[in-house]
């Protein structure tokens, strides 16, 4: 029979070592945060981050989720996840113009708490407004993109003209060159007026730039309005007036619109920046002939807005189990240090107006600090004051606009009907 | 007899228990969604509507359009293949040159993702750097033609780009349904010296009658559900005319978040297929399943 | 069972091969029909083919205007890009394979029992069945994707190989038993009944008996599922949300980015993932065929 009293002093202390370890590791527990943001857009600047953020913060061990990039798809990824209450991904990267749809539907937490006003003043106004919803906030600028003019800059100077700065401009320039160099194949004006979110954010540019306000003072839709009219006058007028764009324009997305100006189709090019990168790669016939500057306005609007943004904001999943820990993982991503490393990692334009001025960024990648300017002049889609009903209010205005510049409709008529069908859904 | 009874009925189970659980409970799902309000689950805060979404849709002037282009779409692409497919099919039965070769490439079409297909073909469609208007203008004498820009060429474009892919999945299906067709009966009928065009019609159709039908009946089903090549290839543009009603409930699911008029949509296109269906299965039906 | 054929005479004399259906085909109908051969594979091919030198070309050269058909040089660079850009895409097949494969299986064994079932024995409420199968089948798989998800999500499926095949299953299920069901049935049901005689339980005579001779259909049918679980992409999206669990369409259609189309990367990596499909075709083709000589020695 063994004696219990020898074993007895080693399997106390067995169990000692146990509850030790064990309740070490438990304090050692990291939580984990799921972030999930797109491989392409974000893919070389992601991990270096996360490495940086889980060392920064501490505590924390972060997963990526990798989505796509392409908005509908993980678009419907996010919806199924949020319907049915998952309380992963933590941290979700959101297109510029879901928090007003998500917070109205409480998928993302406001995120008050976590940052103070002044921490907040640090980001690109114009696009904080985007994620601020009855005076909370509900996401964090990440990166950002937006529609600029791009032209041929060695047909400008052939012709002796200085980059447009009016819609009335860029019209006389282009039918100017386009008749000058008699190349059939040449356009002047390229751009992407499919029937896509695009769209309206193209419209949206002309719109303004007439002075006009998707929403007046309070907070009904205006659009139809002189500048309304204005705006898709002057579209109907570069398509079958002055024929500068060709007529498949209606078919094109941004990356068709880019590729028929790579090929040295066209004159003037009205697209994000993410064309910079592959029109001045070795592989691009125009490389050393790209120029952009800020999205022309009409004559007597010189203060116009006509910048329209995209982009991504980080927000937490507001059935998420470890929203602190996401909160804090958010602001060190969006923190000065990150986005400087952001554009010089992959070239993603900072949504903090200090990083511009960083003068490593200007050196590296000068073309991105010089877009800083061009959102001076940023202004977001009206999806915020939109909130839940922003995705059809977007489909109705891309809808009468297409019918516009498809001809199977007038201006005035267009603008009536998208104002009867969007006035109910904003009760 | 009981005995086989209740053998068939073993053999049943599994099937019906995969069934029940993958798609029954969904089904049964979208049926409560479409008449509820302002829900996104039957599980969870549901609220009934009665048939106001019903009501709603009828009153959507798109969704009426969606429906009539997917019908549409149906009634041409779905007779169009079958053609196509057994002739496809009678080919291949055949003894052929580069046999091998010919069973690959009509495999091919099919075997192409359908959303990457759909963007390929878009691509060669583009009407200002696409191959086939590379390929026109090059000869000089025809203009470059807006595939996906006009209306209603978009519709045929895209037909034909159904038609170019799915001809194969019923070659397919109806191959293996020739197969089993014994030789001993066309043998007999050369010996008696009828033609061709006799034996097609008197021996073959009628023997592949029930490989045509769940082929038409397939195929109906699908084109009825026409989404990933509508998305890709046009996004139901030009306006809404290549719009199909999966494509419409799919707006209204992950674009509106209105799940309660996305599944109304998709029950009514479920009803349109069970009416279709019904159809064929009553006049074509001819061999016992009764 | 079958329709009325007219009375034919007993078969001909054995050890006589049949030659192709038509025997006597004139000269000019043998040109038409080598013609119609020809027209076919290169409509059929043509647009993987494109793809194919457009995975070949360097990416000036896709995007090059006039349009250059042919690459010059041809070159391997994007299949090198993919592998840097998406080591994963090696997995991501690997599981496209499996999930195939598993739901292949289940849908053969499943399916074909209760396909014979359907088509052979005669119970009430037989036809109800069937009609039923086919009209749940009806819903489109986006009427499945949230409410799948949901289901999953409380059972703990998403993410699990069986989770995605059982989905697959049920998605492609009722297609595959009418489909087997209708070959069943052309089968002779002596040898069933001869068999019976012998005293062979059903399961016996399903194995030994039925599924030989429904070689050409399971194979087509197996065949078919398989493709279709390949390329399924909607259901493959939302339950496989795990990196290292996501099946082939899905894993391609990350590269993409927000705007730009990258068809050099793209192009090379859908060539890379129908691979697998081509060569199991291949293979199985010369089987659907192969059931020629099978089908005919009844």
């Amino acid at each position: 029979m063994r004696h219990p009293t020898r074993h007895g002093p080693i399997r106390a202390m067995a169990m000692l070592v146990a509850l030790a370890t064990l309740t070490f590791s438990f304090a050692q527990d990291a939580t984990e945060v799921v972030l999930s943001i797109g491989s392409r857009g974000f893919g070389e600047a992601a991990p270096v981050l996360i490495e940086k953020c889980e060392q920064q913060i501490g505590g924390i061990d972060v997963e990526w989720n990798r989505i796509s990039d392409v908005p509908n798809e993980s678009r419907s990824v996010y919806v199924t996840n949020f319907t049915a209450r998952n309380d992963d991904p933590d941290v979700v990267a959101v297109d510029v113009i879901w928090p007003g749809d998500f917070a109205g539907r409480g998928w993302i937490a406001p995120l008050d708490e976590y940052f103070t006003d002044e921490e907040l003043s640090e980001y690109l106004p114009g696009f904080l407004e985007a994620a601020q919803i009855d005076g909370s906030t509900y996401a964090i600028p990440l990166y950002i993109d937006g529609i600029h003019l791009f032209y041929r800059s060695d047909l400008l100077d052939k012709y002796g003209f200085d980059p447009p700065s009016t819609w009335e401009e860029l019209i006389d320039q282009a039918n100017t060159i386009v008749a000058g160099e008699g190349d059939p194949d040449l356009n002047g004006f390229v751009s992407m007026w499919a029937k896509i979110e695009g769209l309206f954010m193209n419209w949206l540019s002309f719109f303004q730039g007439a002075g006009g306000s998707f929403f007046d003072a309070n907070g009904n839709v205006n659009v139809d309005t002189e500048a309304g009219r204005q705006s898709l006058e002057t579209m109907l007028d570069i398509l079958y007036e002055h024929e500068l764009a060709p007529e498949s324009i209606l078919t094109y997305r941004p990356d068709d619109a880019r590729i028929l100006f790579q090929q040295g189709r066209s004159v003037f090019l009205m697209v994000q920046d993410f064309v910079l990168e592959p029109l001045t790669s070795e592989d691009s016939p125009v490389r050393d002939d790209v120029g952009f500057t800020r999205v022309p306005y009409f004559e007597g609007h010189e203060d116009a807005n006509t910048t329209v943004i995209g982009g991504f904001l980080l927000a937490v999943n507001a059935y998420s189990d470890a929203k602190e820990a996401s909160a804090e993982l958010i602001r060190c991503m969006t923190s000065q240090e990150s986005q400087v490393q952001a554009t010089l990692l992959q070239g993603k334009v900072p949504t903090r107006p200090a990083v511009y001025d960083d003068p490593q960024v200007q050196e590296e990648r000068p073309n991105v600090a010089a877009l800083g300017d061009n959102f001076l002049h940023a202004f977001a889609r009206p999806s915020a004051g939109a909130g839940t009903a922003y995705p059809q209010i977007s489909e109705i205005m891309q809808t009468e606009i297409s019918a516009v510049l498809l001809r199977q409709k007038t201006p005035e008529q267009a603008l009536q009907d998208a104002e009867r069908q969007i006035e109910p859904l904003l009760q | 007899m009981r005995q086989a009874n209740r053998t068939a009925i073993l053999f049943l189970i599994p099937a019906l228990a995969v069934i029940t659980a993958i798609l029954l409970f969904p089904v049964v799902q979208t049926l409560a969604l479409s008449f509820g309000r302002d829900t996104t689950s039957m599980l969870r805060d549901y609220e009934f509507a009665g048939l106001a979404n019903y009501r709603r849709l009828l009153d959507t002037p798109r969704f009426v359009t969606s429906v009539l282009n997917t019908l549409f779409f149906t009634v041409v692409t779905v007779p169009v293949e079958l053609i196509l497919g057994l002739g496809l099919a009678l080919v291949l039965n055949r003894r052929l040159p580069a046999q091998g070769l010919v069973r690959m490439a009509v495999l091919f079409p099919w075997a192409l993702p359908t959303a990457l297909n759909a963007l390929m073909w878009r691509w060669m469609f583009n009407a200002d750097y696409g191959l086939f208007n590379a390929a026109l203008t090059g000869t000089g004498i025809v203009e470059p033609i807006n595939w996906l820009g006009s209306i209603p060429l978009a519709m045929y474009s895209m037909m034909f780009v159904s038609i170019w892919k799915t001809s194969s999945f019923i070659a397919l299906l109806l191959l293996a349904g020739l197969q089993a067709i014994p030789h001993d009966i066309y043998e007999a009928a050369e010996m008696d010296g009828v033609t061709a065009w006799s034996k097609l019609r008197y021996i073959t159709l009628p023997l592949l009658q029930p490989a045509i039908l769940v082929a038409v009946l397939l195929r109906t089903m699908d084109a009825m559900r026409a989404f990933e090549l509508p998305f890709n290839l046009t996004d139901g543009g030009p306006l809404t005319s290549t719009e199909t009603l999966s494509l419409y409930a799919y707006r209204a699911i992950f674009q509106y978040v209105d799940f309660n008029l996305g599944s109304a949509a998709i029950i009514v296109q479920f009803v349109i297929i069970m009416i279709i269906a019904g159809a064929y299965l009553i006049t074509l039906r001819r061999d016992s399943y009764a | 069972m079958r329709d009325p054929v007219p009375a034919r005479p007993a078969a001909p004399p054995p050890g006589r091969r049949s030659r192709s259906r038509s025997g006597r085909a004139s000269g000019r109908g043998r040109l038409g029909l080598y013609l119609l051969v020809a027209g076919t594979v290169f409509v059929s091919f043509f647009p993987t083919v494109w793809l194919f030198l457009t995975s070949i070309k360097s990416q000036a050269q896709i995007y090059a205007w006039p349009v250059e058909f042919w690459p010059s040089p041809a070159t391997l660079e994007n299949y090198r890009e993919i592998f840097q850009v998406s080591t994963e895409l090696v997995r991501y097949i690997v599981n496209s394979f499996v999930v195939a494969s598993g739901m292949t299986f289940m849908i053969l064994a499943v399916g074909g029992l209760a396909a014979y079932s359907l088509a052979r024995f005669d119970y009430r409420g037989r036809f109800a069945v069937l009609t039923g199968i086919l009209a749940v089948s009806m819903f489109p798989p986006l009427a499945l994707l949230p409410a799948l998800f949901d289901l999953f999500l409380e059972i703990g499926l998403l993410n699990t190989y069986i989770g995605l095949i059982l989905a697959h299953t049920g998605l492609y299920l009722p297609m595959a038993v009418w489909i087997l069901s209708n070959f069943y049935k052309t089968i002779p049901r002596e040898l069933e009944d001869a068999a019976r005689m012998d005293g062979a339980s059903f399961l016996r005579i399903f194995w030994s008996v039925i599924l030989p001779l429904s070689r050409p259909g399971l194979i087509a049918t197996g065949l078919i599922v398989f493709i279709m679980s390949w390329n399924e992409f909607p259901l493959a999206l939302v339950l496989m949300t795990d990196n290292a669990m996501r099946t082939a369409p899905v894993g391609i259609s990350l590269f993409p980015g927000e705007f730009s189309f990258p068809w050099e990367i793209i192009s090379a990596a859908t060539i890379l993932a129908i691979v697998p499909i081509m060569v199991i075709s291949a293979i199985f083709q010369d089987r659907i065929i192969g059931g020629l000589t099978a089908g005919s020695s009844k």
